[in-house]
């Protein structure tokens, strides 16, 4: 399956497609765009990856998930390009006999997805500048911290 | 052994700095730490944001202190902020 698309991201379709008879329950995350980031206001964003290392390390991520919790299925799809405000930026699917392993697999896969694997964030403001972004708070001790925490900040 | 170029492949805000692509010559033997020095040399204004920065081969992440391998593309990795 292929992790990242271009076209925007039918998760009606994709929960319809993944059901499984097995699952007493479905976990569906989507991360959608904010009009807002740290008080200022955002028109949209652009997506960019290294596509192949970031199509193998999501199916990788799925693989680990699907054996350490147990899931019938695990699904998970970003975008690339450009995503208007409301827009689906990923979305997350995760299914298992019972609720517990679907809601603790859909953490484990969004959080490993944003903090790992080789995907950027450009936000465009209101005001003409943009900037490219970065998920860790540095905070967050569910991670690894490969990295310092800041921001690069460019003019339009 | 001579020296190598090899180029680098920079992605996202690492662009602002170096273009889409660029070259580093190293010393037979070199670390992957190397090319990140020789970089912030090319570039001091970068030197935060390549300290952040992973290197892949081969589509898999590779150590600053493992040899580079005798490849002809590096791909520099800033940090994640996908979702």
């Amino acid at each position: 399956m292929k992790h990242l698309q271009y076209d925007e991201i039918n998760y009606a379709e994709l929960f319809a497609e993944f059901r499984n008879p097995n699952s007493g329950a479905v976990v569906l995350f989507s991360g959608e765009v904010r009009d807002n980031n740290k008080g200022r206001a955002v028109t949209h964003l652009e997506y960019e990856a290294y596509e192949p290392m970031a199509n193998k390390m999501i199916a990788k991520i799925l693989e680990e998930a699907k054996t350490r919790f147990k899931l019938n299925q695990a699904v998970c799809v970003h975008r690339l390009g450009k995503v208007d405000i409301s827009g689906c930026a990923v979305v997350v699917i995760t299914g298992s006999g019972h609720r517990k392993e679907a809601y603790d697999a859909n953490r484990f896969i969004i959080d490993r997805v944003k903090n790992e694997v080789p995907i950027w964030k450009h936000e465009f403001f209101t005001d003409g500048t943009s900037e490219w972004g970065q998920n860790c708070d540095c905070v967050s001790n569910d991670h690894e911290h490969q990295h310092q925490h800041q921001h690069h900040e460019e003019a339009k | 052994m001579d020296k190598r170029t090899i180029k680098i492949v920079c992605f996202a805000g690492l662009r602002k700095y170096f273009g889409g692509e660029t070259t580093v010559v190293v010393e037979p033997g070199a670390t992957y730490s190397a090319v990140i020095d020789e970089l912030k040399l090319v570039n001091p204004e970068a030197n935060d944001v390549l300290a952040s920065c992973r290197i892949a081969v081969n589509e898999e992440f590779v150590q600053p202190d493992e040899k580079i391998e005798a490849v002809d593309t590096l791909f520099l990795i800033p940090p994640s902020s996908g979702g």
